[in-house]
């Protein structure tokens, strides 16, 4: 069964954890193993769930804004020329900057809240998505596009009816990216300027030398990232039943 | 706690010296990027004190200023400069590191607001927003800052700005910043017109500890004849910087232009009266006495015995 | 010549006439000033080789590739073709996300037309002439070839258009799906204006009232070719298999 599968490759990771602790003798204020760890996460519970819940809510609002901005991107780019020819040479540079440049500025202008880690994870995600779905939107079958010429649809019917569903498989690859950075984006935004969250915590407890706490915020973070990735992969399943996977494990020879 | 720092400093400055032969190697781990505070590291270096000590020392600085005691007890650097009461949390944790030198003796961590902005006592923080970096130990001296003037941390808001000190308090996201070395975060302050006043935890509630010190790996101080060596000339460095203040300035900007602005000048004259006249003696009852502080606090379980992290090297 | 049946829904058959037809490519001519004439009522085909232009002819008719100076593509009643076509290519060209039945209606979604409960009526009976009537709620992924190209085909007559195009309709089929579905298109196609291109001859004999063949280099547009009789012709009909042997020898230059 998955879970079970799932089980034991969690249980083979943390043998293999301990096992390079102990082997190579490394000090735990510099990687902790995972018993302590654990010990960490059970002694600092509260403290985890206050500050994760703080993080987790940073990330479903980046990744809910960084979707639509990335979504609205993507549209406009395929459906304006001029819009093409301005807006990718900027979305590629926003890329470009390195995020703890970014970071300050945003904190400037938005303050220490919540709404700069947002604004963070926005920004981390939503040019994965817009590059996805505009490269969905532009590889339309030709066969379609020409059959719906024959059919008279305007340009606006094209984009809605056959190139935006066409698409809709290359928009879940770049959502599942998305989900996978979107903790990074929030945990940066935290770094630069925060009293709270997971990435604030962290900071916290490596200058505390709690490194045992720091990693279990790190462990936090991972199952988030994880559930993150399952959910959203789950909904494209469900969203998309048409577009079935071909693994090609799967083949018979 | 983490100074900011106008000069471009690039992300690990690397001091190395001249080439000489049958020289000691000895790897040196800054607290931060290279600035007045290190002066008598790089003067050493300089001017050759180093090199007559038989030494060829190598200053890195770090990315994560919370790395180099993690390093020099993992053994992967001889010495690192770090913070006294960094040294005392870390050895709690189990750190095996001793301190053997001092740089500066003085705190250098103050409490800054602007000079005509409305905090003209400690008292009036109250209800304020107060801005730190997380250096582990910044809530302790503030703490105690406030319990001096009746009030406690839960009276003020505590917002984590990181390296961000003075530009968060210039553009009035909080009133106030802990964390911000006097040497510097002022004379930014007073650069770009905004000038700064600051409170001394040394005066306000808190003993008295040295800023930066230098700190080695416990099992290998004993017969490593280098650690002597490279005290005796940073002391010799010192006394250099005290006599012939120009000539030593000049030698710390040399081939180092970005550290020749105005801020670092001004820095320069702060720090001058700081450093340790005597870097290997250790007051071992100020050091308990912080320990003590620092147990009160909560940020230590036990006080330990001084001479279990803090040595005269021989 | 054969009568063809006219069906009683249909518009005024139109025809179509293209004069000096010229396709230029890569610096080679591949055919310049053909004439082509697309009879009323009729199938003509067009027969020829892979690569000799005659699917590059046919999309210029579509509307579908720009006209060559100095081609011209004039219709009898000079009103220009646009929204006249329906158009069948080799592949189904069936939107995976969308039912059987929402494929057959495809135009109508296109353009925005309302989906009278008369328009899904004559769907079904579509779908019932193609022999699909109980998979109209089936996603194309599930049908065969052979299957999804009878989709195609009713997609095609619910376009109810006075020009049918088809590009090579059944060539991806095996032949004894061809077969089939080489009846079925002749059935359903009677009296429509169809021009229909192929590169098989004895497809050309089973459906097409004029046959052409295009060949050579730079290519040329015989004289029609009529045979007997009215489509679908049968296989084993030996004036057939005589014609066949005669179409072989026109192609061969």
């Amino acid at each position: 069964m998955r879970i079970l599968r799932a089980l034991v490759t969690i249980a083979v990771l943390l043998a293999v954890w301990q096992g390079v602790v102990s082997l190579t003798g490394v000090p735990r204020y510099i990687l902790p193993g995972p018993m302590a760890v654990a010990d960490a996460l059970h002694r600092q519970a509260p403290l985890l769930i206050q500050h994760g819940s703080t993080t987790l809510i940073e990330i479903l609002l980046g990744l809910a804004l960084g979707v639509a901005l990335g979504g609205i991107s993507a549209l406009t780019l395929a459906s304006f020329r001029t819009a093409r020819r301005w807006l990718m040479p900027v979305l590629v540079v926003s890329q470009a900057i390195p995020v703890f440049a970014l970071a300050p500025l945003l904190v400037l202008w938005l303050g220490y809240g919540m709404a700069s880690k947002v604004a963070m994870a926005t920004l981390v995600i939503f040019f994965p998505i817009t590059t996805a779905l505009f490269d969905g939107l532009r590889r339309t079958e030709r066969g379609w596009l020409d059959l719906a010429r024959t059919m008279g649809a305007s340009r606006r019917s094209v984009l809605w009816h056959i190139r935006l569903p066409a698409a809709l498989p290359a928009f879940g690859s770049g959502l599942r990216v998305a989900a996978a950075v979107a903790p990074i984006g929030a945990v940066i935004g935290e770094w630069v300027g925060s009293s709270a969250g997971l990435g604030y915590l962290m900071l916290h407890a490596n200058a505390r030398m709690q490194i045992d706490l720091m990693f279990a915020a790190l462990a936090v973070l991972g199952v988030f990232a994880v559930a993150l990735y399952a959910a959203v992969d789950a909904l494209l399943r469900w969203a998309l039943p048409w577009q079935p996977d071909t693994h090609p494990a799967d083949e018979k020879d | 706690m983490k100074r900011t720092f106008a000069a471009a400093a690039l992300a690990a400055g690397l001091l190395t010296a001249l080439p000489a032969a049958a020289q000691d190697k000895m790897t040196v781990l800054l607290d931060w990027f290279v600035n007045p505070d290190h002066a008598p590291l790089v003067v050493a270096q300089e001017k050759g004190f180093f090199k007559e000590a038989g030494l060829d020392v190598t200053l890195t600085a770090p990315a994560d200023p919370n790395d180099p005691p993690k390093l020099v007890a993992a053994g992967q650097a001889d010495l690192a400069i770090s913070y006294q009461p960094q040294l005392q949390i870390q050895v709690g944790e189990g750190l095996p590191l001793v301190r053997v030198g001092t740089l500066v003796s003085t705190p250098l961590n103050s409490l800054v607001v602007l000079k005509d902005g409305p905090v003209k006592t400690v008292k009036d923080l109250k209800g304020r927003k107060i801005g730190f970096s997380v250096g582990g130990f910044e809530d302790a001296l503030l703490g105690a800052m406030l319990e001096k003037h009746g009030l406690t941390t839960k009276d003020v808001e505590l917002v984590n700005v990181n390296f961000t000190l003075s530009p968060a308090l210039l553009a009035g996201q909080v009133d106030a910043v802990i964390g911000a070395f006097r040497n510097f975060e002022l004379n930014q302050m007073a650069i770009e017109n905004h000038p700064g006043r600051a409170f001394y935890p040394e005066e306000e509630g808190v003993p008295a500890y040295d800023e930066l010190i230098i700190v080695a790996h416990k099992d290998k101080v004993a017969g490593d004849g280098r650690i002597k060596r490279f005290l005796d000339a940073v002391e010799r460095a010192t006394f250099y910087i005290l006599n012939h203040p120009e000539e030593a300035q000049a030698a710390f900007v040399k081939d180092r232009p970005e550290l020749n602005d105005e801020l670092n000048r001004r820095a320069w004259a702060d720090t001058l009266p700081r450093f340790s006249h005597s870097p290997a003696a250790l007051d071992a009852g100020r050091y308990t006495r912080f320990a003590e502080f620092l147990k009160a606090r909560g940020l230590i379980k036990t006080v330990e015995p001084v001479e279990r992290y803090a040595v005269v090297v021989k | 010549m054969n009568a063809p049946v006219r069906p009683e829904s249909l518009h005024t058959p139109v025809s179509v006439t293209v004069t000096g037809a010229r396709l230029t490519y890569g610096g080679t001519e591949l055919f310049s000033d053909l004439t082509l004439r697309i009879e009323p009522g009729v199938t003509t085909c067009l027969l020829g080789s892979s690569g000799v232009g005659k699917t590059t002819l046919l999309r210029m008719v579509a509307g579908l590739a720009e006209p060559e100076p100095p081609t011209v593509v004039a219709t009898d009643d000079d009103a220009p073709l646009r929204g006249r076509i329906a158009y069948m290519a080799q592949q189904d060209l069936l939107l995976p996300w969308l039912s059987v039945l929402d494929n057959v209606l495809l135009g109508a979604r296109l353009r925005h037309e309302r989906r009278s409960p008369n328009l899904t009526a004559r769907a079904r009976a579509l779908l019932e002439q193609v022999g699909l009537a109980e998979r109209e709620k089936d996603r194309p992924a599930t049908l065969s070839g052979g299957q999804r190209q009878r989709v195609a085909i009713a997609r095609t007559l619910m376009e109810d258009k006075p020009l049918v195009l088809m590009d090579e309709p059944f060539s991806a089929l095996d032949a004894l799906t061809r077969l089939r579905l080489q009846e079925l298109a002749a059935t359903v196609l009677a009296g429509r204006t169809v021009l229909m291109v192929t590169h098989d001859p004895l497809e050309a004999l089973r459906l097409g009232h004029r046959i052409h063949v295009m060949t050579g280099r730079p290519a040329t547009i015989g004289p029609a070719l009529e045979p007997p009789a009215l489509p679908p012709r049968a296989v084993d009909d030996p004036a057939l298999l005589a014609l066949q042997a005669e179409l072989l020898r026109r192609l061969a230059g």
